[in-house]
């Protein structure tokens, strides 16, 4: 089957604090093995303990430029385009990944041809060129993502964009995956090739390797990574994201046939701590990732057809290509709620506002039942069998646990499950859960009238193509007038362009 | 009911040795030596038409379960019904008198399962990945919802809501509403020319179309339009017998599809096109190309020249995105499709004054190759890229699944898949000068030009 490649996927990052090496000799190079025997597939997850919470203040993209220099360039011994040449016929691929705090190399070959592919994989990452036309092509790509695709072409991720950098405003995470519009201009080719020397060490790399792979390739592999210089990175502080108080939201401003609307606020715990497995139950009730299981769903597309589709995670959630699942390998050690709700006309977004923070209300306020408790149970314990499908999957999931130092991820849903009581998950909820502080990105074509709208806590009655049921009109005369308690000042409209700048 | 629930340790363990797939080696069964696809493919048809494709996969434990209608916009042949193969899609999830849309959602939600549905130019298809012990299950409820559907007009408005916050959500791209521009213009009379979105006047025309949407269901979700395809760890003996038990009331159709012919584009047709918001400028090419077809070489001709002019290592794209870097993105080709779809090429340019010399560059390079053979050389590693990519992909029960269904809507016959692959291995360097000279003309092209508002 054929498909056209997929139009330039988005991987993000951001910014600030100056990177420091330690230079002392660490242990050997770590290896995470998933060793298949007779499996012709061979998958390599090369991750970098770095991410955009290194980039130096003022050149903030400076770490995924440099990931996609070395991704998308050549080595000392071929050119960018002598390297596509030998990956073509073989279908193989190597694709830099970048995040806030790691950074990937990812990649998979037929084991036809491992040795060959081997040579490249390493000499990209051992070898870099550098080439001042790869450089270029690489940072205008990246401009270019911020400027255009997103400013531009796709309002859905920069609402989720607008949230993120929203929510961590003076904060490590604050500017984009990619860093900011002004910061990718300012980095140079000795930036990069700085950067470089100073992270890409054997001490700051972790190898991942799925497969069939000869048993022996794995000394190969820690003699080869282990010849790289030495240096640590000093661990980047993440203070605490600024506290949230009532509902703080940033209207942006652009031409838009939809009003796109992401919300949420910090978390204080991620994959390592018991209490994110009975949120994420809570989660799954609520909000899972495009399924009908979701109440927000439910309420807001399936009862009153607002729009195409509304969501919530507790931590920050990519989707893989087409799928349902998660993207792996964008692991954080501080994470956050967020609900995501699809683009609504735009005179229905006031009500959609509400309608997403009535339920979230009546979630903390209720919890759930006995009955809600174990079906979400039992089919979290049973869907996120599913997560991990393919060897490159299940390898990417397993250097997630490691970051987070559990056992694996999977098998750690369904332990922590087995466990969990009702009063456990309502807990959670009460302790972890609030309608009241968020913050909230709302992409529109008029924000002036929807600021005013919300800050007078305007009813907002909803009017519907057909007939709805008597229990939904009922309902709807308590949300549109649910109270939304907005911080005036902390709200405000921005203009598009002003987004992602510096 | 049973699910997978007492199964999960299990699944942990061996779900690992899914991957070991043995790509090019032969998987017993009547997969022959020279087919590219590893795996046995059954097939039974029961005496209502419908099909029941299976391949055991090494999945342990799970299963992929597809049913495609061989219905989409393709099949929207009235005026002012364009985008209700999709709609309809969406309206496959509001019930029946057995599992309402509640029960219904409760059920999968129970086996843990990934459930959804997609709607393309020539197929609407729903699938569900779950436990092996979920298989009569599924066949019941797909089985059911595929006989019974049951909505209320209210419903069926409310859903219409939706689909306007699909097109919604989809419209912030100017690809999508680019590639609307270029079929509406490029297609007179084929049914082509509208997206599978539809148009957006129709779309906000469907709250109105209940009936016709009764219509819609009784035409085309009949068994002799759709193939069962499933894919993974489950008896195939048992497998049949639950077919039978739960598709056999199923009542064959008999509504015969006139799609209008498209007659040949005779000049070139250009529509220009502003965006309000930021963007670089882009530009699409369509040429009407050919159908998917396992006999004719047409097609996978114009695929291979879309690895050869387009691909990541054609000497195009080594000159507009590396060397020159006018470019930002680079593609073109043309999805498989029923009936001749456009064969479009797509790229998005860093300045506005390059537009015209890109175009002038793509259209250099399809003339090159009329009249310059491709080297053998060349040919090979194109031929290998399409083979291993191929391969590569079936690492999973849902791919194969996916993979199956889709060589399945295409022509009935999922072996279609090793007919296409022995295709490929058959085109020559003059065939692709013939194709080439046969579809790459001017009058056969429409272009989409598209600027940002105020940009000169």
């Amino acid at each position: 089957m054929k498909t056209l490649k997929a139009l330039l996927t988005i991987i993000f990052f951001s910014e600030i604090i100056m990177t420091n090496i330690n230079c002392a000799k660490g242990p050997e190079v770590e290896v995470t093995e998933l060793y298949q025997p007779g499996s012709p597939l061979i998958a390599f997850r090369v991750e970098l303990k770095a991410g955009s919470v290194n980039d130096p203040s003022g050149k903030e993209g400076l770490d995924a430029l440099t990931a996609l220099t070395i991704g998308e360039g050549g080595t000392k011994e071929l050119t960018y385009q002598q390297v596509l040449d030998k990956l073509y016929p073989w279908a193989a691929s190597i694709t830099p990944q970048a995040d806030k705090e790691v950074t990937m190399f990812i990649g998979e070959v037929h084991i036809d041809h491992l040795e060959e592919y081997y040579k490249i994989f390493t000499d990209l990452l051992f070898n870099p060129r550098f080439d001042e036309a790869d450089f270029t092509r690489n940072k205008d790509l990246l401009v270019s993502q911020l400027e255009n695709t997103l400013r531009g072409t796709d309002d859905e991720n920069l609402g989720k964009e607008t949230l993120n950098v929203f929510m961590y405003e003076n904060h490590p995470y604050s500017a984009t995956e990619v860093g900011t519009v002004q910061g990718l201009k300012s980095i140079t080719l000795d930036d990069v090739k700085n950067y470089y020397k100073q992270v890409y060490t054997r001490d700051n790399i972790k190898i991942g390797i799925a497969g069939g792979y000869p048993k022996s390739f794995i000394d190969r592999i820690k003699k080869d990574f282990d010849k790289l210089p030495s240096g640590i990175l000093n661990e980047v502080k993440l203070p605490e994201p600024a506290q949230i108080n009532n509902l703080e939201i940033m209207f942006v401003e652009k031409p838009a046939r939809g009003t796109a609307i992401s919300m949420g606020f910090p978390l204080s715990i991620t994959r390592k701590d018991k209490d994110f497995y009975a949120l994420m139950l809570v989660n799954s009730y609520l909000g899972e990732h495009r399924t009908f299981n979701g109440v927000l769903m439910n309420r807001l597309r399936g009862d009153r057809g607002l729009n195409y589709g509304d969501y919530s995670y507790i931590e920050h959630w990519v989707q893989e290509g087409g799928s349902t699942f998660q993207l792996p390998n964008t692991p954080r050690h501080q994470q956050y709620f967020s609900i995501w709700i699809r683009p609504v006309e735009p005179e229905k977004a006031h009500f959609a506002i509400r309608n997403a923070l009535y339920e979230l209300n009546r979630l903390v306020e209720k919890g759930l039942t006995e009955e809600q408790f174990e079906s979400t149970r039992k089919y979290l314990i049973n869907y996120s069998k599913l997560w991990v499908q393919t060897s490159s999957r299940r390898l990417g999931y397993q250097m997630d646990s490691e970051f987070y130092g559990t056992e694996f991820f999977i098998d750690k849903i369904e332990k922590e499950l087995d466990v969990l009581k009702l009063a456990d998950v309502n807990n959670v909820i009460k302790k972890y859960l609030n309608a009241a502080n968020l913050k909230i990105a709302v992409i529109c074509s008029d924000a002036m009238s929807l600021q005013e709208a919300m800050f007078n806590n305007a009813p907002s009655p909803i009017k519907y193509s057909s007939p709805v049921s008597q229990n939904i009109l009922d309902e709807d005369k308590i949300i549109e007038i649910f109270p939304l308690q907005i911080n005036k000042e902390k709200s405000r409209i921005v203009p598009v362009k002003e987004l992602f700048e510096k | 009911m049973t699910t997978f629930f007492h199964m999960t340790s299990r699944l942990t363990g061996v779900l690992l040795l899914s991957f070991v797939s043995l790509l090019f080696m032969k998987i017993n069964g009547n997969a022959q030596e020279s087919d590219i696809f590893p795996y046995q493919i059954n097939q039974v048809t029961l005496e209502n038409g419908l099909k029941i494709v299976s391949i055991p996969f090494p999945s342990p434990g799970i299963i992929a379960y597809y049913t495609v209608v061989r219905t989409g916009s393709r099949n929207e042949i009235e005026p002012g019904l364009s985008g209700f193969a999709h709609f309809f899609e969406h309206m496959m999830f509001r019930g029946t008198e057995k599992y309402s849309e509640e029960k219904f959602h409760q059920v999968l939600k129970e086996m843990g399962a990934d459930n959804n549905a997609f709607t393309g130019n020539d197929v609407t298809g729903y699938h569900t990945l779950a436990s092996s012990a979920s298989l009569e299950t599924i066949m019941d409820m797909e089985s059911d919802r595929f006989m019974n559907l049951k909505y209320s007009v209210e419903d069926f408005k409310t859903e219409a809501g939706s689909i306007l916050g699909e097109y919604n959500k989809n419209y912030s791209s100017p690809f999508m509403i680019m590639e609307e521009k270029l079929c509406d213009a490029a297609f007179e009379k084929h049914t082509y020319k509208h997206t599978t979105m539809g148009f957006i006047k129709d779309i906000m025309d469907m709250p109105n179309r209940y009936e016709y949407s009764l219509r819609f269901f009784d035409r085309w979700y009949r068994p002799e339009n759709c193939v069962v395809v499933v894919v993974g760890d489950f008896d195939q003996t048992k497998l049949i017998e639950l077919a039978k038990k739960y598709y056999l009331d199923w009542k064959a159709g008999n509504y015969a599809l006139q799609v209008p012919e498209e007659p040949p584009q005779k000049e070139e047709k250009v529509v220009n096109m502003t965006w309000e918001s930021k963007t670089l400028p882009m530009v699409a090419i369509g040429y009407h190309g050919a159908a998917f077809s396992a006999t004719e070489i047409d097609m996978p001709t114009l695929d291979v020249i879309s690895q050869l002019v387009f691909s990541e290592t054609s000497p195009l794209y080594n000159k507009l995105v590396v060397d020159k870097q006018w470019v930002e993105l680079l593609q073109g080709g043309e999805e498989d499709s029923r009936d001749p779809a456009l064969f479009t090429i797509w790229a998005r340019i860093k300045d506005i004054k390059n537009m015209d010399p890109v175009k002038n560059e793509i259209y250099s390079a399809l003339e090159e190759i009329k009249n310059n053979p491709v080297s053998q050389e060349k040919l090979l590693m194109i031929k290998s890229f399409l083979k291993y990519s191929f391969a590569m992909s079936l690492d999973n029960a849902d791919a194969v699944a996916s993979t199956i269904s889709h060589y399945a809507q295409l022509t009935g016959d999922p072996e279609s898949v090793n007919k296409v692959y022995a295709l490929y291995d058959k085109v020559t360097p003059d065939d692709i000068m013939s194709v080439a000279k046969k579809y790459f003309i001017k009058e056969n092209r429409t272009v989409v030009n598209l600027v940002e508002e105020g940009s000169k």
